[in-house]
């Protein structure tokens, strides 16, 4: 039963990420590979913060402005650099992030993560989070189905459609893409809000690029764009890496036989959403 | 300073062999490869393989290490690049994510985690004008440049040359004067995955080979080939030694003599470098106009 509570939370805390990464990538094909960075930053922020002065306002304080202000960083950037460049770069950032974490260790202590991080009291044992993952996924799913359906998410898919076009209808280009981050980066700092305190630990291995192409293949998975095509790619996936540690295989055999599972997997959709996952401009 | 300048030249070295194939594919196919790193690493295994398991001599150890290399590259073109880039040039960055992760789970699965050295044990080192370096190292920076020198007159001075630069200046402009635009797409990305080889190798034989190397190796690359400017070739080979020269400077100066740069930002300082010169140039540090009629 706690096993199945357990793919329950992790299902409902990674949805808000999913599916904020799925507008921003999915729907406005902006080539962003960092919100895993965004996720390291403002995971630190809310802890330490959290840690040191034990109160939960100020840490969610903080983490919301540390994630306002790496999501507008990486939209200054997105804005200033080509796709490719923006792709790469965003990586970059990524790793740079991580590279302080591990680093400064009098504040993060480095590659031992941040143990021991107190939970709310609402939230005292498993059932108690499965019940809060459940009510985030689904007022998550339903703002981000407004927000897909809204005057804003057309304006996103026009903009990835034909920017020119776009911009000739008087579409704000900047406006649209800084607001799509910010919408990615509460995403992630939602799911960081109920993941941490559920796992009592803060580690910086569970933010290397590796958990970033898990994202990237959720989204391929469920049709780039589609709210409930991430949704049901976010509880199939998930389940199968977790159900994935039953199989009879020793821990150093297990390890890279999820990979490549994962990457076969994340190939063939990609194979199958060839034509849609970065559709060809429309001509007149 | 002689040896932080040593070091950026014998790091720089191994990046711009990297680099400058990847810029060519870049700039013909406009395609990132992600799984470049991984590529450089399995030809480089496959040399300690041929070398410390089977005893071969080092020469023939490294050449069968590239014919694998190359026979991988050709495997990787026409599997996960070939269907993809001529849909969308943004797809195969999404199926070389999937092959990169399907390598490393290879190469974990055959190699493991521990280091392999091709060369291991100690390297006869001795001192330059104060640093210390081994005939190792200075073989692979002069066997470096003179593969750079030859690429140049290739590229510069021979027919297929010329026909590549075509490609790369404008590939339909290129078809219409008959230049099998597609076949040497073909070639251009396997001599790719053959130099990214030659720098798994060269890494091999100056360091050793972990899997952790693979994916600093491809990001380095792009910062690279996009810092130099998309199909400048020349500007992402001296991108990679001036990235590999702000790593090394960037933790080995006593900054105005108050504090030193921990070495684990080596990486992060160098991209963020690179990151801050593109925002002021967008279309990197040595690009180009392309041409347009």
């Amino acid at each position: 039963m706690d096993f199945f509570l357990h793919i329950i939370v992790l299902i409902g805390t990674f949805l808000p990420t999913i599916l904020g990464y799925n507008l921003v990538f999915g729907k406005g094909k902006i080539l962003h590979f960092g919100p895993m960075g965004v996720s390291v930053i403002t995971g630190y922020c809310f802890i330490v913060t959290l840690k040191s002065t034990g109160s939960f306002s100020l840490a969610i304080l903080s983490g919301l402005i540390a994630v306002t202000l790496i999501s507008l960083l990486f939209a200054w950037l997105s804005l200033r650099l080509n796709q490719d460049a923006f792709g790469v770069m965003s990586i970059a950032v990524h790793l740079s992030a991580l590279a302080v974490v591990l680093n400064w260790n009098s504040l993060t202590r480095g590659a031992l993560g941040i143990p021991q991080i107190p939970r709310p009291e609402f939230l005292s044992s498993v059932a108690d989070f499965a019940i809060a993952a459940i009510i985030l996924s689904i007022v998550t799913v339903y703002i981000v189905r407004k927000i897909d359906k809204s005057s804003f998410g057309r304006q996103l898919q026009a903009l990835a459609e034909h920017e020119w076009h776009a911009k000739s209808l008087g579409i704000d280009r900047n406006r649209v893409h800084v607001l799509a981050f910010i919408i990615c980066g509460i995403g992630i700092f939602l799911s960081n809000l109920i993941y941490l305190p559920y796992l009592t630990l803060l580690h910086p291995n569970d933010y290397q690029f590796a958990g970033m192409v898990f994202y990237v293949m959720i989204v391929v998975a469920g049709m780039p764009g589609s709210v409930w095509g991430a949704t049901l790619s976010t509880v199939l996936l998930l389940a199968l890496r977790e159900a994935v540690r039953f199989a009879p295989l020793s821990a150093s055999v297990l390890g890279p036989v999820r990979l490549m599972l994962f990457g076969f997997i994340l190939f063939v959709a990609v194979y199958y959403r060839r034509d849609t996952l970065f559709p060809k401009q429309r001509s007149i | 300073m002689m040896q932080l300048l040593i070091n950026g030249l014998i790091a720089g070295s191994l990046a711009a062999l990297i680099a400058g194939g990847l810029a060519l594919v870049y700039g013909v196919l406009g395609v990132f490869n992600m799984a470049l790193g991984q590529m450089a690493l399995i030809t480089g295994y496959c040399t300690w393989w041929f070398h410390q398991v089977l005893h071969l001599p080092l020469g023939i150890s490294v050449i069968c290490g590239l014919i694998v290399g190359g026979l991988v590259s050709w495997f990787v073109f026409e599997i996960f690049v070939n269907p993809f880039y001529k849909r969308h040039r943004f797809l195969p960055l999404v199926t070389t994510i999937a092959l990169s992760m399907i390598l490393d789970g290879l190469i974990l699965l055959i190699f493991e985690e521990q280091p392999h050295a091709i060369i291991p044990g100690i390297k006869d080192t001795f001192q330059v004008m104060g640093a210390w370096v081994s005939s190792m190292q200075i073989l692979l920076v002069l066997l470096t440049v003179l593969l750079m020198m030859i690429m140049g007159y290739v590229l510069h001075s021979t027919s297929f040359g010329r026909k590549i630069r075509a490609v790369v200046q404008h590939d339909q402009a290129a078809m219409s004067l008959g230049i099998k635009a597609p076949l040497l797409h073909r070639y251009i990305f396997i001599m790719s995955g053959v130099l990214a080889g030659l720098g798994g190798i060269y890494l091999g034989i100056d360091q050793s080979l972990t899997p952790v190397f693979a994916f600093p190796i491809t990001i380095k690359a792009y910062a690279a080939i996009i810092a130099g400017g998309k199909g400048n070739i020349w500007g992402a080979i001296l991108c990679a030694y001036l990235i590999a020269f702000l790593e090394q400077f960037a933790v080995g100066i006593h900054w105005f003599g108050l504090f030193y740069i921990p070495a684990g930002y080596q990486q992060a300082v160098a991209l963020l470098f690179i990151i801050f010169f593109l925002l002021f140039r967008p279309n990197g540090l040595f690009a180009g106009r392309a041409r347009t009629a």
